[in-house]
């Protein structure tokens, strides 16, 4: 069992992820290389890449943060350390800690809280602090009662109970007949929304245990790791973490599907698992937790949704159990402004607005990844039946765009995506995306219909089989809330924000 | 990582090593149909539901749709791609076209023919959100359909056609359609069977035909998004080169003109000189083909797979 601090200090720990992958290398390689008697430790990324590669100096409980650093710098940080110093000229921040990334008071770490997030950095991806999975093996019922009784909701669009009660979910693999399956779903190609991988790069480990722990409440016999295969490094983390983590019997495996958004939907995740030659939804009810994979019950949750759990089980006091949405949520901030992709972490009762760093201004944010919502404000807090209420998706993504975005053209945009990359199964979908995408082209040509496209937009959200469908229409009807003079003015031939041309 | 279920054609890389409890049916070869495998959608036990303030009783196995058919309220319904005949155990439910949606109390708009006559459920078949939709969706399917019933070989027998004329669409929202230079070549290459893409709307009923009432593993779906279309698994280009044996299962089901046997393709055209389903798109494939002395295309007997892995290895002639 690889402990999860550096149990030796002075440490350098150089966060590394897929995104600065050969660079983090690089500055990684230096520090060892440079290094006699400093520890040095590989953790996951820290969630922002634009302060990446971080190296932390850690000594004398005190711990320096160092953003971009290069090679050379690694090696005269690891020089400094080795003299006995911690290396605080030109930090990013300094914190008089030697037990994880305190918050730095300015750039993206300072955003939010870091509770769920407290170890990605910090920590050895395979490490791992305290089990409760095997708190779990002994006490299920106490798991599943707990979580029953907070009311956890699962998160992001690829859980089998996204915005609902997890341990409903739950209790119908339970009362199902066959032996019950976990499913761990990572598998995400939104560019705009990380917090998934975020997780399996920094704390696969702790997915993991969340996992085994949900394995034991529900008495399954096997948890799958379904991933991107493109992910190489969250799945030679997630392998290194299944060596690593006391499985109590149960069988762990760790598998990929296509890099396509729909196969993070659950069911259509679960046809990737069984070999499908093709992806599309399947019809329900019954869901996964009932019918799932190989027709066995299945509960699947995302990377994000075990973390709650896990977050939950260490300091149930720490969560508003008389909340709707109880705990907090990872948001991953993009576009307009953004260095990098950001994912912060918010309690639920916290605004939006809070993901995002001071003097980044924006015309518009879609909350909510792929289909998510728009809106011209982020005071909106970060729970699911407040993201709901503002009409916002709640996938963990926000992306922000400036005055040279036309929200014509983005809801446009999205609706084209709908219409390429639906898996064809059924015609609300299928068709309608298709038509969407007509109806914002008619704008151009002098008519602009809010009452048809409100009309098909509401029977493509309702009517469609799975998440991807009802999802769809949102950036275009979002944007009609909160563009509709910006939009109807191109049916009169101009683009406000001077993005359309005739072209379009 | 062990792949139990290898051989298949373009299948994902990532099947986990563990069980399948499920029955596999004694076949020697894998079909790639290109479709999910569905849960089943049947209620668990006999129920009682309410469809538009009528009590009515329904076995097990049952959706809704069997609800409404009791007490006559799937009148309203066109309920499109779903097939109810006999093999309604082995065709569908596809629910595929979301024109059988109704209104519920307890989960809001859903598919009657997919969705379990739960116990309890109050049902509405005229809400105003349910006929919306119904209404939308038939429109939808008008919208990617050629509509040129007078040169087809099923006017007057299709249940696209029979459903537009009962739910009184004059003209549909998003028109039909039309765009030339969109059409796929008629398949004409197969004696027995005429294939026009450009009226499938993709209900799936020929796939499951093919593939799990002649258990003969010659079509199914393929592509996605707008280039969702019947394809073959042999990954054939047109049907001749397929594995088909000319059962004609496919011609049955078909709900429109898009698979008619070849005699009938002009048997119900109106007679416009000339004018012929046929020439009126203006390109077919296949025809330089001029007959057989078996029904089966030459493909049968003559397996080829774009694998060579198949567990079961076929009978090779």
């Amino acid at each position: 069992m690889v402990g999860t601090e550096a149990a030796t200090t002075p440490a350098i720990r150089v966060a590394v992820g897929s995104a600065e992958h050969d660079r983090a290398n690089g500055v990684l390689e230096a520090a060892r290389e440079a290094a006699t008697d400093v520890h040095i430790v590989e953790t996951g990324p820290t969630g922002a890449a634009a302060l990446a590669p971080v190296v932390l100096a850690t000594a004398d409980d005190r711990t320096a943060v160092h953003a971009n650093v290069s090679p050379d710098r690694a090696r005269e940080l690891v020089e400094t350390l080795e003299a006995g110093d911690v290396p605080t000229d030109d930090a990013h921040a300094v914190a008089e800690s030697d037990e994880g990334i305190s918050m730095p008071k300015t750039g993206p770490l300072a955003a939010g809280q870091r509770h769920v997030l407290a170890r990605c950095g910090w920590a050895a991806p395979a490490a791992l602090d305290e089990s409760l999975a095997e708190r779990a093996r002994d006490e299920p019922e106490d798991l599943f009662e707990a979580v029953a009784g907070a009311g956890l909701l699962g998160r992001g669009r690829g859980d089998g109970h996204t915005d609902e009660s997890i341990a409903e979910g739950w209790e119908t693999a339970r009362r199902s007949d066959g032996e019950t399956v976990v499913v761990v779903n990572g598998n995400e190609s939104d560019p705009a929304v990380g917090g998934d991988r975020l997780l399996l790069e920094s704390r696969p480990a702790e997915v993991l245990d969340g996992a085994l722990a949900v394995a034991a409440a529900v008495e399954a016999t096997d948890v799958v790791v379904y991933l991107n295969e493109d992910d190489d490094l969250a799945a030679q983390r997630v392998r290194e973490a299944v060596e690593n983590v006391d499985a109590g019997g149960t069988e762990i495996d760790v598998v990929a599907g296509p890099d396509r958004y729909i196969a993070g939907e659950m069911t259509m995740a679960l046809e990737a698992m069984e070999g499908a030659d093709r992806l599309e939804a399947r019809l329900r009810p019954p869901g996964p937790s009932e019918v799932g994979l190989y027709g066995r019950p299945t509960v699947v949750h995302t990377p994000r949704t075990l973390a709650q759990v896990r977050a939950f089980a260490a300091a149930p006091d720490e969560f508003e159990t008389s909340a709707a949405d109880p705990g907090s949520r990872l948001l991953t901030v993009t576009g307009d402004g953004v260095t990098g992709p950001t994912t912060v972490e918010l309690a639920t009762d916290t605004a939006l607005a809070e993901a995002v760093a001071d003097g980044e201004e924006y015309k518009m944010a879609c909350v909510g990844g792929r289909f998510g919502g728009i809106t011209r404000s982020l005071d909106v807090p970060a729970s699911a039946p407040a993201l709901a209420g503002a009409r916002l998706g709640t996938e963990g993504g926000i992306e922000l765009f400036d005055g040279a975005t036309c929200a014509l053209e983005f809801a446009g945009a999205r609706a084209k995506f709908a219409r390429e990359a639906n898996c064809g199964r059924c015609v609300p979908c299928r068709e309608g995306s298709k038509q969407l995408v007509e109806l914002l082209r008619d704008v151009y040509d002098g008519n602009f219909q809010p009452s048809e496209l409100r009309e098909l937009s509401r029977v493509v959200a309702e009517s469609s089989t799975c998440e991807f469908g009802q999802a769809a229409p949102r950036p275009v009807t979002t944007a009609m809330d909160a563009f509709e003079r910006e939009i109807a003015a191109h049916a009169e031939g101009r683009c406000p924000s001077g993005v359309c041309t005739e072209t379009n | 990582m062990s792949t139990d279920h290898t051989g298949r054609p373009e299948s994902l890389p990532s099947v986990p090593s563990i069980d399948d409890p499920r029955p596999q049916p004694p076949l020697t070869e894998h079909f790639n149909t290109g479709t999910a495998t569905d849960p089943d959608v049947g209620a668990r036990e006999t129920s009682s539901l309410t469809v538009d303030g009528e009590e009515v009783s329904v076995d097990e196995e049952a959706t809704i749709i069997d609800a409404l058919e009791e007490v006559g309220a799937d009148e309203d319904l066109s309920a499109l791609c779903y097939y109810d005949r006999e093999d309604t155990d082995r065709i569908g439910p596809r629910s595929e076209c979301r024109t059988c949606m109704v209104e519920t109390d307890e989960h809001g708009l859903v598919p009657s023919c997919s969705f379990p006559a739960e116990e309890g459920l109050t049902v509405r078949t005229d809400s105003t959100e349910a006929e919306e939709a119904r209404s939308v969706n038939l429109d939808l399917v008008l919208s990617d359909h050629n509509l040129r019933c007078t040169t087809c070989g099923k006017n007057g027998r299709c249940e696209l056609q029979d459903a537009a004329i009962e739910a009184d669409v004059e003209v549909p929202r998003y028109g039909v359609f039309d765009d030339r230079d969109e059409y796929e070549p008629i398949d004409e290459s197969s004696p027995f069977i005429q294939i026009d893409r450009n009226k499938c709307i993709l209900c799936n009923r020929c796939v499951e035909a093919c593939n799990d009432v002649q258990v003969e593993g010659v079509l199914r779906i393929e592509g996605s998004g707008p280039d969702t279309r019947i394809g073959f698994q042999n990954g054939a280009d047109e049907m001749m080169d397929s594995t088909c044996v000319s059962c004609g299962h496919c011609a049955t089901v078909c709900p429109t003109g898009s698979l008619v046997e070849q005699d009938y393709t002009d048997a119900a055209t109106i007679p416009v000189p000339g004018f012929t389903q046929e020439n009126s798109i203006g390109e077919t494939i296949g025809e330089d083909y001029d007959g057989q002395p078996n029904p089966a295309t030459p493909m049968k007997g003559n397996q080829t797979y774009e694998d060579d892995a198949l567990d079961g290895e076929a009978d090779d002639d």
